[in-house]
C-alpha cells in the first residue's frame, strides 16, 4: 500500500504539537500554507512498513472557517480526503476540547481520536470509560500521553485500523432537535440539486443554516437561486424557532458533549488548589502581574544575550571592580568564541593559500569575503536559537497568555490589546517571526497595526550591530550598557506610540479591540517541544538568509575590490564600485552626521538584512572583528549614536518587507511602513547629532 | 431571577453566575459561544480588577476584554 496521509487536527492547548513531535521523532519539514505565512509542519514515519505522511493543521476551536486558520484546516480536509483525521483532545477538560471534536467527526468519520495527556487525568483522579467514548463517538479512541510518549504505538496501529478500514467508523449525528426539520429541507435542496457535493450533505445543511459565510458564497456562486432559497428557509427557522439557529446549533454540540461526558467521565476526587491558581494570583494581579510579565521578559533577553556576547553581565562584573572576570566573560562568550575562531581561520587560510601561490584577489576573496561572511552567520545563530529556546518555552509553559493579559491595560491607551504583546516580544528575536504572529489577532485592524509596527522592536540581528557600535565607541561600560538599553526603551516607547498614531490618523479608530483568549494551565515546558520549535525556526532561517548572507558578504567584497579600473590590488577603495554607490546616499546620511560613503554603503547593504551592515565594515576594513572594522573606519561616540538610532529604524530588512507584504496584502500600507521608519531614522537619528554637536561633542 | 441580573465585569472573583444574555455583534457571539460562553452555562470570575476579567468556563480559564464582559449578562448564584 502507498503512503498514509495522516491529518492532525485539535484544539489550541492540547498538546497537538507535542503529538505531531513524538509521532514524527522531529523528521519534520516547515513550509507555509499556500498564499499565506501560516506555518505548515510535515513529518514522515512508519508503522509496520508502512508510510505514513503526517501534516499538522492549525489548531482550531472550531471549523467555522470563521479565520485563516479554520478555512485551512477545513479545506485541507475537504480537499486532501486524507486517509485518516487524528483529532487530539484534553483528557483533563474533555467538556472543551470535544467540541472540535464534535465538528470534525461531522465532517468527516475517518478518524482516529487521540486522548491526549492521559497521565495528567489519571493523577487529578479523573476516569474515562474509552469504550464508552468510543460507542458514542463511533471512532477509535486511544488514550495516550504525548509528553511521555505512552500509547502512541496503539495509536498507530489504529490509525492503520482505520485506514485498512479493520477498524469500522460511522458518521456522528449531533441531534439539533427543533432545528432538524429545516436541516432535512435544505438537505434535500442540496441533494436534489447535486449543490455542494464535496461535503456531506446533512453537515452541509448544518453549516448553511448556522450562516457560515464561506459555504454561502460558495453556493451563490454554484447556484444562486439555491442560495436565496437557503436564506429564507433560514430565515423561517429564526422566526419558527425565536432563535438564532446558529445558538441552537452551537447548545445542541454542547448538549450532546455534556452528556458524552456524564456518562463516560467519573471524578474520584476534587482536585486540590494547584499551582497554576496560586502563579495566577500573582501574574492576574492588577500590579504585580505587569510588573512580573516584563521582569520575565527582561530577565530572559539578559540570559540569552549575556550567554551569547556576555553583555550585561561583563559590564556588571567590571563596575564590581572584577575586571578580569569581566573580559573572560567576554571572551568566552558564545560570539567572543565564535569571533576568534573565524579570525583564526581567515587569517590561516589567507596564509596556506599566499603560500600556495594564488593570485592576490583570490585570497582575498576567499579568506575576507567568504569565510567573513559566513563568519557573520555564524555568529548569528546561537543568538537566534537561543532567543527561540527562550520565547517557546514561555508560549509552551502558558507564561505568554498571562502576560498579555497583564499588560492589556497598558496597550488599550494606544488603541491595542494585550495580544499585541506577542509581536512585541517575538520581535526580539525576529522581525520576520513578530509580522507573522500578528495572525493569530482576531481584529483586522490590530492586526495591521501590530504588524506595521512591530518592526521597530530591535531584533537580534539589529543586537549585534548596536552591541558591537556600543562597544567601539565607548569605553565606559556603562555607557555602553546606556545606549543599548536606551534604544530597547526607545523602541518599546516608539512602537506602542506609531501603534496609537496609526490607529488614528491611518484607520480612523480609537478604541481598542477586546480580547477573548484562553489562558492554558501551567506546565513544565516540554523540552523536545521547545527544542523543536528553536531548531526548525533557527532551520528556517538559515536557510533563507544563509544563502543570502554569504551572496551579499561576497558581493560586497567584489564591490570594495573591483571598480571601474578593474582589480584594486593595494586597495585604494575611494576608487571601487562601493565608493560610487555609497556616494549616491551620502547626501542623505550627512543629514544625520555621516558624510562618509561607507556609512551609506553599509546601510544600502543593511537593508537586505541588518546583519550586513556588520558584514560591510568587515569587509572593508579586513578586521573581522566588527569592533575592531568600526573603530578602524574612526567611529565617534556622537556617530555611534547616531548610527544606532538610524540603523534601528531606517527600514525594516527586506524578509520583514516581504513578511509583511503578504501578512497585510495592502502595498500601500507596506509602503506607510517603510516611509514611517524612514522618516523615524531621519528624525531621531539627525536630532541626537545636532543636539549633540550644538552641546560640543563629537 | 430579576433583579439580580449583572454583567459580568460587576461580579467579584469567586463569585458565580449563570449567562442569561449577551448583548455583542454576531461574528463576536459565535466566537464566545463556540468556545462555550452559551447563555445557560455556569462561570466563576476568577480575577477582576483593572484589566481584563478572567473567569472559568466548562474546565476552561478565559480572559475577557472589559467591553465584552460588560456585555455578558449573568444571574448570580449565590
Amino acid at each position: 500500500m502507498s503512503e498514509v496521509l495522516v491529518a492532525l487536527a485539535g484544539s489550541p492547548n492540547v498538546g497537538k504539537s507535542t503529538l505531531f513531535n513524538r509521532i514524527t521523532g522531529g523528521d519534520v519539514h516547515v513550509a507555509n500554507w499556500p498564499g499565506v505565512t501560516l506555518q505548515r509542519a510535515e513529518g514522515k514515519t512508519e508503522h509496520h512498513g508502512i508510510a505514513l505522511r503526517i501534516i499538522d493543521l492549525p489548531g482550531t476551536y472550531s471549523l467555522s472557517a470563521q479565520d485563516i486558520g479554520e478555512k485551512i484546516a477545513r479545506e485541507f480536509i475537504v480537499e486532501e480526503k486524507p486517509d485518516v483525521i487524528v483529532i487530539v483532545v484534553d483528557a483533563t477538560s474533555l467538556e472543551k476540547s470535544l467540541y472540535f471534536a464534535v465538528m470534525a467527526l461531522e465532517l468527516y468519520r475517518k478518524a482516529v481520536i487521540a486522548l491526549n495527556m492521559i497521565d495528567a487525568a489519571e493523577k487529578r483522579g479523573i476516569h474515562i470509560d474509552t469504550e464508552g467514548l468510543e460507542s458514542k463517538l463511533g471512532v477509535p479512541v486511544v488514550p495516550v500521553s504525548a509528553l511521555k510518549g505512552i500509547g502512541l504505538g496503539v495509536l498507530l496501529d489504529r490509525i492503520l485500523d482505520v485506514v485498512q478500514g479493520r477498524a469500522r467508523t460511522c458518521p456522528l449525528r449531533v441531534d439539533y432537535n427543533g432545528l432538524e426539520t429545516f436541516i432535512h429541507e435544505v438537505e434535500g435542496l442540496l441533494r436534489d440539486k447535486g449543490a455542494l457535493d464535496k461535503y456531506p450533505s446533512r453537515w452541509a445543511a448544518v453549516r448553511l443554516l448556522e450562516g457560515d459565510e464561506v459555504l454561502l458564497d460558495e453556493l451563490k456562486k454554484e447556484n444562486p437561486e439555491l442560495a436565496r432559497k437557503v436564506h429564507s428557509i433560514r430565515e423561517r427557522a429564526r422566526i419558527e424557532l425565536g432563535e438564532d439557529p446558529e445558538r441552537i446549533a452551537i447548545s445542541s454540540r454542547y448538549s450532546l458533549i455534556d452528556e458524552i461526558v456524564s456518562s463516560t467521565v467519573t471524578r474520584v476526587r476534587l482536585a486540590a488548589p494547584t499551582l497554576s491558581e496560586k502563579l495566577d494570583q500573582l501574574m492576574l494581579h492588577p500590579v504585580a502581574g505587569p510588573v512580573a510579565s516584563v521582569l520575565l521578559i527582561l530577565f530572559t533577553f539578559f540570559l540569552i544575550f549575556a550567554v551569547n556576547t556576555g553583555f550585561p553581565l561583563n559590564i556588571l562584573l567590571d563596575h564590581m571592580g572584577y575586571n578580569e572576570l569581566a573580559a573572560l566573560v567576554e571572551e568566552y562568550s558564545l560570539s567572543g568564541i565564535l569571533g576568534s575562531l573565524f579570525d583564526w581561520l581567515s587569517s590561516a587560510l589567507s596564509e596556506w593559500l599566499t603560500s600556495m601561490g594564488y593570485e592576490d584577489w583570490l585570497v582575498g576573496l576567499v579568506s575576507d569575503g567568504i569565510i567573513g561572511s559566513i563568519g557573520t552567520l555564524a555568529s548569528f545563530i546561537p543568538l537566534l536559537l537561543m532567543a527561540y529556546v527562550f520565547l517557546g518555552a514561555m508560549q509552551d509553559s502558558g507564561l505568554f497568555p498571562r502576560a498579555a493579559v497583564s499588560l492589556d491595560n497598558l496597550f488599550r491607551r494606544f488603541g491595542l490589546s494585550g495580544r499585541a504583546f506577542f509581536p512585541a516580544a517575538l520581535g526580539m528575536g525576529c522581525s520576520v517571526a513578530a509580522v507573522v504572529s500578528t495572525r493569530a489577532m482576531d481584529d483586522d485592524r490590530e492586526r495591521m497595526v501590530a504588524a506595521m509596527a512591530s518592526p521597530l522592536i530591535p531584533c537580534q540581528a539589529r543586537l549585534l550591530v548596536l552591541l558591537a557600535l556600543a562597544s567601539a565607541a565607548f569605553t565606559n561600560p556603562l555607557e555602553q550598557s546606556a545606549l543599548t538599553v536606551s534604544v530597547y526603551l526607545l523602541s518599546f516607547v516608539l512602537y506602542l506610540l506609531t501603534s496609537k498614531l496609526l490607529n488614528k490618523f491611518v484607520f480612523k479608530v480609537e478604541y481598542a479591540p477586546d480580547l477573548v483568549m484562553e489562558l492554558p494551565p501551567y506546565h513544565r515546558p516540554s523540552l523536545r517541544v521547545i527544542w523543536w520549535y528553536a531548531r526548525s525556526n533557527t532551520e528556517h532561517f538559515v536557510k533563507k538568509a544563509g544563502l543570502l548572507i554569504f551572496f551579499l558578504g561576497v558581493t560586497t567584497w567584489f564591490l570594495l575590490n573591483f571598480g571601474p579600473t578593474g582589480y584594486l590590488s593595494q586597495g585604494d577603495i575611494s576608487m571601487s564600485y562601493a565608493a560610487i554607490l555609497g556616494n549616491l546616499l551620502t547626501p542623505v546620511t550627512s543629514l544625520i552626521g555621516l558624510p562618509d560613503w561607507r556609512y551609506a554603503l553599509a546601510f544600502e547593504v543593511g537593508f537586505v538584512a541588518k546583519e550586513g551592515l556588520l558584514i560591510t565594515f568587515s569587509s572593508i576594513t579586513g578586521a573581522a572583528d566588527p569592533v575592531e572594522a568600526l573603530r578602524s573606519i574612526g567611529i565617534t561616540p556622537l556617530k555611534a549614536v547616531s548610527m544606532a538610532l538610524a540603523m534601528n529604524y531606517y527600514v525594516p530588512c527586506l524578509a520583514t518587507v516581504a513578511a509583511l507584504f503578504s501578512e497585510l496584502r495592502i502595498g500601500k500600507y507596506v509602503l506607510l511602513t517603510v516611509a514611517i521608519e524612514i522618516a523615524l531614522a531621519l528624525l531621531l537619528a539627525g536630532t541626537a547629532y545636532w543636539v549633540g554637536i550644538l552641546m560640543g561633542l563629537s | 431571577m430579576d433583579g439580580n441580573l449583572l454583567p459580568l465585569i460587576a461580579l467579584r472573583p469567586g463569585q458565580r453566575g449563570r449567562i442569561v444574555t449577551m448583548n455583542v455583534g454576531r461574528g463576536k457571539a459565535r466566537r464566545l459561544m463556540e468556545l462555550g460562553l452559551l447563555p445557560g452555562e455556569v462561570v466563576e470570575v476568577i480575577s477582576n480588577s483593572v484589566g481584563p476579567v478572567v473567569l472559568r468556563v466548562r474546565g476552561m480559564t478565559l480572559a475577557l476584554g472589559r467591553n465584552v464582559a460588560s456585555r455578558v449578562w449573568v444571574e448570580v448564584i449565590p
